[in-house]
């Protein structure tokens, strides 16, 4: 897919409107003792709306805004959301997945491939905090909100971008042949 | 056409992937002055103001979200309350006849203690939160305008919060005790028993003090405060007395007796707190210069990997 102007200014104010609501209000209310985590999800759709390669420099641009704004270990996040924006990406343009629970379960593996993740680079860097069942229940607990979060944000990320998005000539062809308007079995 | 389109994907990913790994070299590489943490900073001040007002326009909603969780929360905590109430309330009141004998001793010998009023108290309101369960950090509205230095103490009304990590000019980022990066002296109220509180292992809302002599007597509900003076492997400087947290269980297992506390201060509402800043001349200003050039510190926090923390203890930012 090919980035237009209009794309990159649609995804650069949703990336941040959502970092910095992200950091000023929704960290702060947390959700069975866990925030509620969007900027994974956001990765995830545009990734999963725009293509592998829009979505990785999406990943890369959140993870260094939101470590720039939160004087993080600069380059951690941008690594992991790279992966989850390409991942999310391919995974449409391999799989094209159509279904109404797609974004539950794009917003559920995304975020805890962020979390374990972001576990296995801080172990990696010599954060001293072996694996605990309190740290496990952490992780699960971060999934499982932000599953549940996942489909008012798909709806979010969906309505901001999709009047940039070109038209995909497979969704064009599948929405014809299930109206029977170009079926071959419609002419007989 | 397809191959062009698959390289220029495998390229666009791995220049990305390569650029993070870049970055996270040289941020690990670099000193707390270096290029990278500076641009940190340059972004903090520019971001802060912006931060602040939107946190200011977005506080009604925080405030619908957070109310519904602290009716639930105050709720179940009301039996516990009470009961500490009334325990607390015949505290005070045996209390107060020795503080009258203390005050007068005090005065007798002349004794010059680190007390909070050492310190120029800056309060400050809380603009921003990571979300990250390995990072428990805050963002402030306050910076190095207002006084506020690295390795400043922060508390607020219930307790210590943290303590300044980064200070730009009109923002800073608190390190709250339960990041890995903290660590407190303290002591059981009421004895000398000391030790150092940290982070409890694996679990980013507990704390637990450890190092503490074998035998002491130590029992659930008792206070835990700060003792006042510098432990690895934070080797801030916190004035005594400062409340942070309570007794939740004992681990009598290890060879040094370790307790799990509870912090006081509800790190995951933080609205407003209050930057223990120090005037030069002050009392805390000299202790704070002293503790910096101490020598055994110094070897010992460079060793470990952290002289550029502990370069700035003394003189702040």
């Amino acid at each position: 897919m090919t980035l237009s102007g209009s794309l990159l200014t649609r995804i650069a104010v949703l990336v941040v409107v959502v970092v910095f609501f992200q950091i000023g209000v929704v960290s702060e209310v947390p959700v069975f003792g866990v925030a509620v985590d969007l900027s994974p999800l956001m990765v995830a759709f545009v990734g999963l709306l725009c293509g592998s390669t829009i979505g990785a420099a999406t990943g890369f641009a959140v993870g260094l805004l939101v470590d720039l704004a939160l004087v993080q270990t600069l380059g951690l996040t941008s690594l992991i959301f790279t992966l989850v924006g390409y991942w999310c990406g391919r995974l449409r343009e391999l799989r094209d997945p159509q279904a109404a629970l797609t974004p539950l379960l794009v917003g559920g593996l995304a975020t805890a491939a962020a979390l374990v993740g972001y576990s296995l680079m801080e172990f990696m860097l010599g954060v001293d905090a072996p694996v605990s069942l309190e740290l496990l229940r952490q992780i699960v607990l971060g999934v499982v909100v932000n599953t549940i979060v996942a489909v008012p944000m798909w709806i979010l990320v969906r309505r901001s971008l999709i009047g940039s998005l070109p038209p995909d000539p497979r969704r064009r062809r599948r929405r014809a042949y299930t109206t029977g308007g170009l079926s071959p079995l419609s002419k007989a | 056409m397809y191959d062009k389109t698959v390289r220029r994907r495998r390229a666009v990913l791995a220049l990305l992937v390569v650029l993070s790994l870049i970055l996270l070299t040289a941020y690990f590489g670099e000193s707390a002055d270096g290029g990278l943490h500076s641009v940190q900073r340059g972004f903090l001040t520019v971001v802060s103001p912006i931060q602040e007002g939107a946190n200011k326009a977005l506080k009604p909603v925080r405030d619908l979200f957070g109310w519904f969780g602290d009716t639930l929360h105050a709720k179940s905590q009301l039996a516990e309350v009470r009961k500490q109430n009334d325990i607390l309330r015949k505290e005070a009141i045996a209390e107060r006849a020795g503080q009258h004998g203390y005050h007068e001793l005090l005065a007798l010998y002349h004794l010059d203690q680190l007390s909070l009023n050492s310190y120029h108290p800056v309060t400050a309101t809380v603009v921003g939160k990571s979300p990250n369960i390995w990072y428990s950090t805050v963002l402030i509205d306050k910076g190095t305008s207002s006084g506020v230095r690295k390795n400043d103490p922060v508390i607020n009304e219930e307790g210590l919060v943290g303590k300044v990590a980064q200070a730009a000019s009109d923002g800073a980022i608190v390190d709250l005790i339960t990041d890995s990066e903290v660590g407190v002296s303290a002591r059981i109220n009421g004895t000398n028993a000391t030790g150092v509180v940290q982070p409890k292992v694996g679990d980013p809302n507990d704390l637990v003090l450890g190092y503490l002599p074998g035998g002491t007597s130590v029992s659930r509900g008792e206070n835990i405060v700060t003792s006042g003076t510098v432990e690895p492997p934070d080797y801030s400087l916190y004035p005594p007395g400062i409340a942070i947290g309570q007794v939740s269980s004992v681990d009598e297992e290890s060879a040094f007796k370790s307790v799990n506390v509870h912090p006081l201060a509800d790190l995951h509402n933080l609205n407003i707190v209050q930057v223990l800043t120090y005037t030069q001349g002050s009392k805390a200003a000299s202790l704070t210069s002293l503790q910096g050039s101490l020598p055994s510190a110094r070897q010992t926090a460079t060793s470990g990997g952290e002289d550029s923390q502990l370069a700035s203890t003394g003189t702040g930012e």
